[in-house]
């Protein structure tokens, strides 16, 4: 017994030599010895680690891949929908604003410094609300009156030249390269091409084509859109009927009447009977309502 | 923070590979005494950690792979004549024996390889891990999930049965 307990002891490599040489005494302890030390020789094959791993990694791939995409899906997706709603954040504050009016429709609205804008029948005016507070800019195509609160510059930019003021109320209109600004209080300072007028109150400039074409008093307080009337001075008959279309919903056609024919008057937006017995009247020229709603301008002496 | 790692770390798997894949294999091949079928234990064995990882920490896969071969070995054993293989490389100093003594040793080497095959799984399996890994007791008792008291019982009946078997040298 005490012998076995040596030979685990020699076996587990722990025997001192004295031990070694009491268990050689005894031929059996000594035999087992001998085996053992034998048994020790036995070389063994070693796995071919490459192979077996590529074969684990094989059968194990589906599973990895598939607990990956698992866990980026999800973060994908809580990505995805933080950048859909800093996008959109970023989007709808940094978007211009644009408000357009119809044919015959006006909007009154107010600008975020609380300045006041009329917008006359087909046009339209965009700005940035962000950036307002920074600069006071608007782009206008159409027809507008400005009443504008004291601060820094407000321009107005239309195709045709800028309108930039401190804070006072002005008419702009820029259609079909006719550009007329009527100041009513303060100081506007127009620009077109490379001139640059100084606007005083009761003043109104007209543009056409880059050129000035008339200066003079403007009506007394605001524009005569804003009381429901279209007014006029030497203007060309097309743009005149221009704006009885805006402001009536109606086609109107004009024959045999010489284009520089030119207008000086006003109508009204609320009467269509009465608005063309306005033009054609001191025009000399006749008009027809069709059954279909639509308009013929045409020269008295051609009947 | 300090949690247990489990393995399901793709390098932390690779790693447990690396130390572990070559002795589970050996453990096997001292079991059934035929590669292929190691091979095919030691992958299964693999396999099923990755797809445990979640619940095996580090600490634990090595015995979870001792374990889950054991287990997959025990239920597909068809008790086939176990044949090893007997290194060639033997020290160098029985060169200097005499012809009649390396007669003699490989007789003894031939029976003892014979011997060996012969042993149960339980003892070949103790006997070997101690034998050829060096393996201590309480390392093999750990392995193959038995005490310390057991492994110097196998021990001791491999030897005796070796010993009967081969007669007395």
């Amino acid at each position: 017994m005490e012998k076995d307990q040596l030979l685990h002891k020699w076996l587990n490599n722990e025997a001192s030599a004295e031990e070694v040489e009491q268990l050689k005494a005894d031929p059996v302890y000594a035999s087992y010895l001998k085996i053992a030390e034998a048994s020790s020789g036995f070389g063994i094959p070693e796995m071919n680690e490459e192979a077996n791993f590529d074969v684990i990694s094989e059968k194990i791939m589906p599973i990895r891949q598939s607990e990956k995409s698992n866990i980026f899906s999800i973060v994908w997706k809580v990505a995805a929908v933080f950048a859909l709603l800093l996008i959109g954040y970023y989007y709808t504050t940094t978007l211009d604003t644009s408000i357009t009016t119809e044919i015959a429709q006006t909007e009154s609205f107010t600008l975020p410094d609380n300045s006041e804008v009329i917008l006359n029948a087909g046009s339209t005016i965009t700005y940035n609300k962000k950036d307002w507070t920074k600069k006071r800019e608007l782009s206008l195509d159409g027809e507008a009156f400005f009443k504008v609160t004291k601060g820094n510059k407000f321009s107005v930019n239309t195709s045709e030249g800028v309108v930039a003021v401190l804070g006072t109320q002005f008419n702009v209109s820029a259609r079909d390269g006719i550009f007329t600004v009527a100041c009513y209080e303060g100081l506007v300072s127009v620009a077109f091409n490379d001139t640059i007028l100084k606007l005083p109150a009761g003043e109104k400039v007209q543009v056409e084509n880059g050129r000035l074409v008339s200066s003079g008093a403007a009506n007394p307080s605001s524009p005569a859109w804003i009381q429901k009337e279209s007014s006029f001075e030497n203007a060309p008959l097309q743009m005149v009927v221009n704006e009885l279309e805006r402001q009536y919903h109606v086609k109107v056609s004009i024959k045999n009447v010489e284009a520089e024919k030119r207008y000086t008057g006003a109508f009204t937006h609320k009467n269509l009977e009465l608005a063309l017995k306005s033009i054609c009247e001191p025009l000399q020229l006749n008009y027809e309502i069709n059954n279909n709603g639509a308009v013929t301008i045409d020269a008295k002496h051609s009947k | 923070m300090k949690q247990p790692q489990n393995v399901c770390n793709e390098t932390i798997f690779n790693r447990i590979y690396e130390t572990h894949g070559k002795p589970v294999w050996r453990f096997i091949y001292y079991k059934c005494g035929n590669g292929a079928q190691a091979d095919d234990l030691v992958q299964e064995a693999f396999i099923k950690l990755w797809q445990n990882c979640a619940k095996v920490t580090q600490e634990k896969a090595k015995s979870f792979l001792y374990t889950v071969c054991n287990n997959a070995f025990l239920n597909e054993v068809a008790h086939k004549k176990v044949v090893l293989k007997y290194a060639k490389t033997q020290p160098e100093k029985t060169n200097f024996q005499s012809p009649e003594f390396l007669m003699e040793e490989d007789q003894f080497h031939d029976r003892l390889k014979n011997s060996l095959e012969n042993l149960t799984e339980a003892q070949r399996t103790a006997f070997l891990l101690n034998r050829i890994e060096g393996k201590k007791y309480s390392e093999i008792a750990e392995m193959l999930n038995i005490s310390v008291k057991a492994v110097e019982k196998r021990m001791s009946k491999a030897l005796a049965t070796l010993r009967n078997e081969i007669g007395n040298i």
